[in-house]
């Protein structure tokens, strides 16, 4: 290319956030999130064969305070990739991609997200 | 590939500050991205500050103003400046869009002008889009079509000729592929929202003979699936269409044919 000594302009650092390119990133973050949090449950529960020492230690850390922080940070992540992947599946069909449309499902997506996370906790506790 | 930061040779400097000499109180700070391809510099935002009382309403009225009045160095691409031509895509307040149609009152503060996005520059706001164009070449954007009465029309029903509409009104200024992060890091390989929209243009016109062939070639992982549906394309999009759509309908054509 003779060109190669031009400067690039500038992209990400200038370009502003839709609330569309927000999800679509954080759809990705959440997911490898997920995996990783689905591999420690795995483990978590494979574990429960050796025994109940077993159990109780990771009980202990899980109702630590930080414990608390990781699982509603994973309950967040599962409910909002759930919430992202539906929209997504309806893009699938070919429906929802007017702005509007897609600004609304959008926020769905970020306040359900939250209030699914509220759900299952407080769900998860009565259990 | 990802890469957030920008080349060393890329990083923005600060440039020269033009200060008013008109003695108006209304007075707007217009930052633009400049370089020079003969200085070996990096490249600068110069700041001017510009009379807006005797000023028109769009952006490219205030560059106009900046090159016939401050600084006559400045270099941007403009032509119809009615929306039509699509030659002053740029990125303003962190949107592309045209700046012969973008009024400057929309913006608050500061107006901050860039070229589009992840572009090699040539000068100051021109960007090089021969990588574009020659990917447009690529969905070969003509009627294919057996068809040769040079007598009669080549006739198309209205609900066919509706199809189009979204789609012919594309003027290739390049607003959303320059929009697009996948375009961003992929833009070698990955098509891009406005010749997608073009394929799909070409793809459902009832008069072309050529479609499965087009599908075939569009169906390819690089080229057509690194959308992710992020849609920075259509809130990028000057004439209010949806390349995000399009992209979308040639996925479900592949996916159902």
């Amino acid at each position: 290319m003779k060109n190669k000594n031009n400067p690039l302009s500038p992209h990400i650092q200038i370009y502003s956030w839709h609330i569309s390119s927000l999800i679509s990133i954080s759809n990705r973050i959440t997911g490898v999130i997920n995996i990783i949090a689905l591999t420690f449950i795995s483990i978590w529960i494979s574990s429960l064969l050796l025994g109940v020492t077993r159990y109780e230690f990771i009980e202990n850390i899980l109702n630590s305070f930080l414990g608390k922080f990781i699982i509603i940070g994973i309950i967040w992540s599962f409910s909002f990739q759930i919430l992202s992947e539906i929209r997504h599946l309806f893009w699938d069909l070919g429906y929802g991609f007017e702005l509007k449309t897609s600004r609304i499902t959008g926020l769905i997506v970020i306040f359900g997200s939250f209030i699914l996370t509220v759900l299952i906790y407080l769900l998860g506790r009565q259990l | 590939m990802v890469q957030i930061n920008l080349p060393q040779n890329s990083k923005v400097e600060k440039g020269t500050y033009y200060k008013d000499t008109t003695g108006s109180k209304n007075i707007r700070k217009v930052n633009v991205y400049r370089w020079d391809p003969s200085s070996g510099k990096n490249p600068r935002i110069d700041t001017y500050e510009v009379d807006m009382d005797n000023c028109p309403s769009k952006v490219l009225d205030v560059l106009n103003k900046i090159k016939n009045e401050i600084d006559p160095s400045l270099a941007y691409r403009r032509s119809c400046a009615h929306g039509v031509c699509g030659s002053c895509a740029m990125n303003m307040d962190g949107k592309n869009g045209l700046a012969c149609t973008k009024p400057h009152s929309e913006i608050k503060g500061d107006i901050n002008v860039y070229p589009l996005p992840h572009l090699k520059v040539l000068k100051d706001l021109i960007g090089d889009l021969s990588t574009l164009y020659k990917q447009y070449e690529s969905v070969e954007p003509w009627l294919k079509t057996s068809k040769t009465n040079e007598n009669k029309e080549n006739l198309q029903s209205k609900e066919d000729r509706k199809k189009l509409n979204g789609l012919y009104e594309c003027i290739m200024c390049a607003c959303c592929s320059t929009s697009c992060p996948s375009y961003w890091w992929n833009g070698d390989k990955y098509l891009g929202p406005a010749v997608l929209l073009q394929a799909y243009r070409w793809i459902v016109d009832s008069r072309d003979e050529d479609r499965k062939e087009r599908l075939k070639k569009v169906a390819d992982e690089l080229k057509l699936y690194r959308c992710h549906t992020i849609m920075n394309c259509t809130n990028a999009c000057p004439k209010g269409l949806n390349p995000a759509k399009a992209i979308a309908s040639i996925k479900k054509m592949l996916a159902t044919s």
